[in-house]
């Protein structure tokens, strides 16, 4: 019961912040505030979800179904968000957790730290700027932008959307490291002889994982929030497309539409990854 | 034991320093008039008539050069520099000013207050730049009130919007102290709460709250230039229509940033490189700042690992 009231909570969530357009706009100078447009406007999406229909929205000139492109849409921005947040675990168990105590690593991890001063989107920039000059320099093409080429490049959105989710990630779980290391029950289980892989499987991971499982869905939240500067500048279509239509007004039926999409997807990829966690506990952990 | 010289403390805060100072004084030192504009002019060099139009590279007579309309791109910087550097700090101070009195006075509650978690959880997951986003887009583009009217209203909103997340910490933190022995002894002689909040808890939370405010700077600097990226500029965007483009109207640093943003698939890529450069500079400040500060406060704790 508890998680339909939740649901229903985003969807009201979801709902006011999209009708923001029509509660905040000017009048001759005066700033009107007038909430209850958006009660019209949400009666009339939910009478047209009744009819069964999604509605249509604009892209560029062209009037397009939301039911036709949805799903399509869905898939690339699931795509881009499960590989990204798969990248962004599994870098950080390694080199935050199983890799942390060799010196090399550590460094690279002072890199990440440094690297991480920059805020995401303008790392998006430079790689941009970097990929383009090294097409220049090389003449090997790394991006693409135009949506309608193949898409062997797919690689360089995920890349990119990794980026600020594995530097959070790696952070928490290694300062999370510092600390455990220094318990005393890993002094011990060193003293009486055990493996340093035997500790870090059985007693570092398992009391990391309570930290990382509760920072998996800032993980994911940070991942969405740059998700939609990725699809914007590299011109991925996904489901942001509903939201910021380039050339297009601002359309509400669209907004929700998009938004509820990407918060049900980063659900399914929340339970996706700890899927993927649960099977590598069977596999090595307690095997 | 020797303490280590603090690198991020020192270089951040003379940094910041410095900024600050660019943000008081930069509009009296530009080198141009806002609305002086290069024009396209024929130039005799080495006895060849040639057509000089902007955008111009940077040169001596154009530190950082001009832009594709020929406006100078320092004197744009400098005129800008105020609004990046104070809105930051009135939203940060703003934000971490509703969030300690909504964090105390939550926090020391004897119950945990469900209402105001259930806020907290569901807000700590949404990306702020999007409700921001959406209730500034009807206002700000080519908009109908003065620019001042819509800064403080960026300010208002933004302080608002990002409270919770600052009430958050400050309750965590707020609910540890409160069990202390010292502060059951203060409430078993008869102390109200108000005295427990001003005596016992807000001294405590001083470096945290230092913290924050230069946190929160950082993060309120990224949100602009968000924004920028979506055409939503602090303090208005002037959009015209045939050709569609977007101006920043304050030539604030992050909407300098975002209106600029096309040039960087163009052969004149420092019209771009330049208002990054400058609002690299000012996050990276405030960032290492930030830094310094959690590695001054953090020191005493500090234990090695064993493996």
């Amino acid at each position: 019961m508890s998680y339909v009231k939740q649901l229903v909570g985003m969807f009201f969530l979801v709902i006011a912040v999209c009708g923001g357009p029509f509660m905040l706009y000017t009048v001759k100078e005066e700033i009107v505030f007038a909430p209850e447009e958006v009660v019209v406007r949400t009666v009339y999406l939910i009478q047209q979800i009744a009819t069964g229909s999604l509605g249509t929205y604009y892209l560029g000139d062209n009037e397009r179904s939301i039911a036709e492109d949805i799903l399509p849409f869905a898939f690339s921005t699931f795509e881009l968000l499960l590989s990204s947040v798969c990248i962004a675990v599994v870098a950080s168990l390694i080199f935050g957790l199983f890799l942390q105590r060799f010196g090399m690593v550590r460094q690279l991890q002072k890199l990440l730290n440094l690297i991480s001063t920059i805020p995401d989107f303008i790392l998006i920039f430079l790689s941009i700027l970097a990929a383009v000059s090294f097409y220049k320099l090389t003449n090997i093409r790394i991006i693409t932008l135009s949506p309608t080429s193949d898409s062997a490049n797919n690689w360089f959105p995920i890349t990119l959307l990794s980026i600020g989710p594995t530097i959070f990630l790696m952070k928490v779980v290694s300062l999370k490291y510092v600390q455990i290391g220094g318990e005393d029950y890993i002094k011990t289980a060193l003293a009486k002889g055990m493996g340093i892989w035997h500790v870090l499987v059985h007693h570092v991971y398992k009391n990391i994982k309570p930290f990382l499982l509760a920072d998996l869905k800032k993980t994911i939240a940070i991942t969405v929030a740059n998700l939609f500067i990725v699809e914007y500048l590299l011109n991925v279509v996904g489901l942001t497309r509903f939201i910021f239509s380039k050339n297009a007004p601002y359309q509400f039926n669209s907004a929700v539409m998009g938004l509820l999409g990407i918060i049900l997807l980063s659900i399914l990829v929340y339970f996706l990854i700890r899927l993927v966690l649960y099977l590598f506990e069977r596999a090595v952990v307690y095997k | 034991m020797q303490k280590r010289f603090n690198w991020s403390l020192w270089t951040g805060s003379i940094l910041v320093l410095l900024l600050l100072v660019i943000g008081l004084i930069g509009p009296y030192m530009a080198p141009y008039p806002l609305d002086h504009q290069e024009k396209t002019r024929n130039e005799v060099v080495n006895g060849k008539t040639v057509i000089i139009s902007p955008p111009l590279p940077p040169s001596s007579d154009h530190l950082f050069g001009t832009d594709k309309w020929g406006y100078d791109l320092l004197t744009l910087l400098l005129h800008g520099a105020p609004y990046t550097l104070f809105v930051t700090l009135a939203i940060a101070a703003g934000r971490v000013v509703l969030g300690s009195v909504i964090g105390l006075y939550i926090g020391i509650q004897d119950k945990p207050q469900r209402w105001w978690l259930a806020i907290e959880n569901a807000w700590g997951y949404m990306p702020i730049f999007i409700p921001v986003f959406f209730l500034l887009k009807g206002v700000s583009i080519n908009p109908l009130m003065p620019t001042s009217t819509l800064v403080m209203l960026f300010i208002g909103i933004v302080a608002i919007l990002g409270a919770p997340s600052v009430a958050s910490s400050i309750r965590q933190k707020t609910e540890q102290i409160k069990d202390t022995q010292y502060v059951l002894a203060a409430t078993s002689l008869g102390a109200g709460r108000e005295q427990i909040i001003f005596r016992h808890i807000l001294p405590h939370l001083k470096e945290q709250l230092i913290i924050i405010l230069v946190t929160e700077m950082v993060a309120i600097m990224t949100l602009m230039g968000l924004l920028g990226m979506f055409d939503l500029f602090v303090g208005g965007t002037k959009m015209t229509t045939d050709p569609v483009i977007y101006h920043s109207i304050t030539h604030e640093w992050a909407g300098l940033l975002g209106s600029y943003r096309g040039f960087v698939y163009s052969n004149f890529t420092w019209i771009f490189l330049t208002p990054l450069l400058a609002f690299i500079v000012a996050v990276g400040s405030f960032t290492l700042l930030a830094k310094g500060l959690r590695e001054k406060f953090e020191q005493t704790y500090h234990r090695t690992p064993f493996i």
